[in-house]
């Protein structure tokens, strides 16, 4: 990777950044998308549009009572509520930060018991997206979800808890390494008096533990937001927080040299992440030809773009579900606290071939069991919407180019371009052709079958 | 009914668990483990034939005597004439009279009034409690064999990873092999060849990826996607392998149970196979549709312990049937029958105990809802086939079934590691050490399909000394022509999922 200041911004605001900036930002795009970044500037696409705050979706109705009537089912309700949110969110960068929220700072379901707190934890990483991290950070520290999942509610004074001062540190703020077993028997001792009622949470004054506590070499009667204003004092955490930034919207491992600059300007920013997010989506580092398509695709996002892809504005949610649960990614309920490990860990010989299956799905129409989804895509029709449709290479390249971020070998197109034309010549190729339904379903199956597909 | 509301996975999915779950860098060896342990000698299958709809117990194996029987079913009864007599009291429903040659045989056994505490009447939970061995009102998201194949499967170590350890035939894969804690355990296609093509379709693809950090993430995928074509390889050879030699009854069960043949004679080492039927649902006019859907398991079902015997195979495999739930005692309006709970299930195969466990229903102290109360839980069944059939170790059930159990005595020969047959016998090379050449001599005391393979001590295959179907007798094998380095090698004779290993010392 280059080494020198790479937060510079890009000179070349092309199809080929346009792609890019999408594929890590939003959930699937189409021609029309690329056609609309193009048509304002990079700081208007990136400012205006992609960190632009956008209004809040209305929640389940549910979501303001405190019963634990039906919790399956709701949290089903709510997962599709959230694909719902990710499908129709426009050019919002937005639902993908909220996603990786939820695997930062992550509860599970099960331990949280109501869907309807994971709902309120959910709202309040949509309110902070871009926001600062440090007030967020002291926002999760008594949300009620959060403080039943890591026992803040337990923690009271004279029998702390320290399972959520751990985490705090080593895996939603510093790292591990940068504080002592004192530091956490110390911050647990700070975080104490929190409890839930229901969906809220509230200070206990006489669970609080009213003494001086010592905590990272500073020392006062401190409470929950004192901890979180000594952690983000700490240069461990800026670097920490831009180091999992990077590793989700850049690549999996970190390039320690870009990192530090990243974490130079959230400081510089007090923790606010918006003009960071801004200078790193528009930065020569991002759009340097190797980190395009070097992300493998999570399932959720690897579900949802298909349907952006192909223009689906009506999915089949439950479906949907099932196919992200058994591609290992149920959201709501990550594995274990430190959320799902993504990059390789989502492939593997049980999911690659259930993910080539979902495709196929999607593009027949049908459940691997036969029975019908409750959409379907007419490929024809989805054809004629690029321009040049009638041109069998064409219509390879400019379906490649919503699909595929990987740049496609020579051999690849070629590939693709034979499956299209199943034998025949490339000058006998029309949409109108009785035999191009059938060939646009082999040619969509096997470009979602493709392992560059699997990538972003 | 419709399970698509349960339906949890789809499709074709590969995975040995241990590998799927173990791949932290690439590449992986065809073997997890380096093979250690010689002489192993195990190969039993279980083969699940699951009835889906709740198979009406009482009018399959039939207490003829009891007047309640009568009286409850006037018009669905079947009568102390028609059913074939295999007491003074029970006999089996007409349709069954090829489960009656097992069963006169002494190769079939009934488990009378299996069945569990508060029984859940719905399709979709009942299943999920069958299918996961939970309690009614525990919620458990995974199955019994997968947990079993995850964390109690006898012989980790020696275990071929190149073959699946559990296979479904069938579109969508059921729970039942699935493990929480190592995610699919098997894989599910409805044919061998079909999956081979599915997967085939994938794979023209020895483009090699550009060397980038992005070309090293496609690197990664592409090596994942021959894996999971790898189990469609081996399955497709397996079921290449050998011929069906018996004439299989013309419905998806047949068909089944025939692919489900070929491979374990073929030489899977697969140790569970699920396969199903739907339809017994029969809340209506259901005479004939009932006396349909029984010849057709019972046809289907003997025909595959019969091609079993002629595969030279038959002493390795046990057949469970089981249903959700049995249906209701008295019949209801429209000469069918509602949802109910205990029922009969079956047991079959070569070393299976014949005959009946348990006592006749007791039909004049039915619960509140006029249903048969259970006499066995489901999972005592469950635990007798893990521990006799499977070799499961007794302190590994409460890993399985979350408690312990009763077993029933159903399996006649258990387990070898107990002392089960062994159909063929692999000498110790000669001489040993070698150089550069060594003799390997074998016998098989019946015909079967055998694979002779010469292994490193990483488990890379290096040679295949011998491979294909073959009459009783003694055979020899020579390995070695001074192309190989000095070293440890392994030489392991394979019939089905029975395999036997020597080591071998080539000292230059």
């Amino acid at each position: 990777m280059k080494s020198g200041y790479n937060l510079n911004k890009i000179t070349d605001w092309d199809e080929k950044a346009v792609v890019h900036i999408l594929s890590r930002t939003v959930f699937g795009y189409t021609q029309q998308d690329i056609d609309f970044a193009l048509s304002i500037s990079l700081d208007e696409f990136v400012d205006n549009h992609l960190l632009a705050s956008a209004p809040e979706p209305d929640p389940p109705f549910w979501v303001y009572d405190s019963s634990s009537d039906n919790s399956t089912e709701r949290t089903r309700e709510l997962t599709y509520w959230w694909y719902n949110q990710m499908i129709r969110q426009g050019y919002s960068f937005r639902e993908k930060m909220v996603l990786f929220w939820h695997n930062h700072f992550v509860s599970e379901v099960d331990k949280v018991a109501l869907p309807q707190r994971m709902y309120w934890q959910n709202k309040l990483f949509r309110g902070y997206v871009f926001g600062n991290m440090r007030e967020m950070t002291k926002k999760v520290t008594i949300d009620p979800a959060m403080l039943i999942y890591l026992d803040g509610n337990k923690n009271r004074q004279g029998a702390p808890n320290e399972n959520y001062a751990r985490e705090l540190m080593e895996l939603f703020t510093m790292g591990i390494g940068n504080y002592t077993e004192t530091d956490i028997q110390e911050v647990a001792r700070a975080l104490t008096g929190w409890r839930v009622d229901g969906v809220t949470s509230y200070f206990d004054e006489e669970r609080f533990d009213d003494g001086e506590k010592t905590i990272l070499g500073e020392t006062g009667n401190f409470g929950y937001e004192d901890v979180v204003d000594i952690i983000f004092r700490q240069q461990a955490t800026a670097k920490f927080l831009c180091r999992e930034l990077y590793r989700e919207f850049i690549y999996i491992t970190p390039d320690e040299n870009f990192v530090n600059q990243l974490a130079d300007l959230l400081r510089q920013n007090d923790y606010e992440l918006k003009p960071v997010l801004s200078a790193l989506l528009k930065s020569t580092y991002f759009h340097s030809e190797e980190i395009r398509g070097a992300k493998i695709k999570n399932p959720v996002e690897f579900i949802i773009q298909v349907m952006r892809q192909f223009n689906v504005t009506t999915p089949d949610f439950n479906y949907m579900r099932q196919v992200a649960e058994q591609l290992e990614q149920k959201l709501f309920d990550p594995p274990n606290v430190s959320g799902w490990d993504g990059d390789k860990r989502w492939i593997n010989t049980t999911t690659f071939p259930a993910r080539n299956i979902f495709t196929d799905s999607v593009v027949e129409g049908e459940k691997p069991n036969g029975s019908e989804l409750t959409f379907q895509i007419n490929l024809v029709n989805y054809a004629r919407t690029f321009p040049d449709s009638e041109s069998a290479e064409a219509l390879v390249d400019d379906v490649a180019k919503i699909f595929i971020q990987f740049p496609l070998s020579e051999k690849r197109r070629n590939y693709l371009l034979d499956t299209l034309l199943d034998g025949a010549e490339v000058y006998d190729w029309s949409t109108f052709d009785p035999q191009a339904e059938n060939r646009l379903r082999l040619f969509f199956k096997v470009l979602m079958r493709l392992s560059e597909y699997q990538l972003s | 009914m419709d399970r698509r509301k349960f339906l949890r996975h789809l499709g074709i999915l590969t995975g040995a668990g241990t590998v799927s779950m173990t791949l932290g860098d690439i590449p992986i060896k065809a073997f997890a483990h380096p093979l250690i342990s010689a002489n192993t000698v195990n190969g039993k299958v279980l083969v699940l034939v699951q009835l889906s709809g709740g198979n009406d117990g009482l009018n399959t194996v039939i207490p003829f005597q009891d007047s309640n029987y009568h009286n409850a079913r006037p018009s669905i009864r079947i009568s102390e004439n028609d059913a074939l007599r295999l007491s003074n009291t029970l006999g089996l429903h007409p349709s069954l009279n090829s489960f009656k040659e097992l069963y006169d045989e002494g190769e079939l056994a009934v488990v009378q009034n299996v069945g569990y505490p508060n029984p859940d009447r719905s399709h979709f939970r009942s299943t999920d409690i069958w299918l996961s061995a939970s309690d009614s009102n525990d919620y458990v998201e995974d199955g019994w064999v997968g947990r079993f194949l995850a964390k109690a499967f006898p012989e980790p170590e020696t275990f071929n990873t190149n073959h699946p350890m559990a296979i479904q035939i069938g579109a969508s894969q059921s729970m039942l092999l699935q493990c929480t804690c190592q995610g699919q355990m098997g894989i599910s296609f409805e044919d061998p060849n079909q999956f081979y093509q599915l997967i085939n379709g994938s794979t023209a693809d020895n483009d090699p990826p550009p060397n980038t950090i992005a070309g090293e993430q496609l690197r990664y995928i592409k090596q994942i996607a021959a894996q999971s074509i790898q189990y469609a390889q081996i399955i497709k050879d397996a079921a290449d392998n050998v011929q069906n030699k018996v004439q299989y009854p013309n419905s998806s069960l047949g068909r089944q149970l025939a692919i489900v043949a070929e491979l374990i004679a073929g030489g899977l080492e697969t140790p569970v196979y699920l396969t199903s039927v739907g339809g017994f649902d029969t809340h209506s006019s259901q005479l004939n549709s009932h006396a349909n859907l029984l010849q057709n398991l019972a046809n289907s079902v003997s025909a595959f312990i019969q091609d079993l015997k002629l595969l030279g195979v038959a002493d390795r495999v046990v057949v469970m049937t089981f249903s959700e739930f049995g249906r209701r005692v008295e019949q209801n309006g429209s000469a069918g029958t509602d949802h109910g709970t205990a029922a009969p299930l079956f047991v079959i195969g070569n070393n299976v105990k014949g005959g009946i466990v348990g006592k006749n229903p007791d039909l004049q102290n039915l619960d509140n809802n006029g249903d048969i109360v259970y006499e066995f839980d489901f999972r005592q069944v469950y635990a007798t086939l893990l521990q006799d059939q499977l070799g499961m170790s007794a302190d590994k059930m409460e890993d399985v079934l979350f408690k312990n159990f009763e077993t029933l005595p159903l399996i006649a020969v258990k387990h070898a590691a107990s002392g089960g047959p062994v159909s063929f016998s692999l000498y110790q090379n000669y001489p040993n050490p070698f150089n550069p050449a060594t003799r390997i001599d074998y016998t098989l005391k019946i015909p079967q399909f055998i694979k002779l393979v010469v292994y490193d001590p990483t488990g890379a295959e290096v040679l295949t000394l011998d491979q294909g179907w073959k009459e009783a007798g003694s055979y020899s094998a020579t390995f070695g022509d001074g192309r190989y380095p000095s070293g440890i090698y392994y030489c392991r004779l394979i019939s089905g999922s029975y395999k036997q290993t020597i080591k071998m010392i080539l000292l230059k």
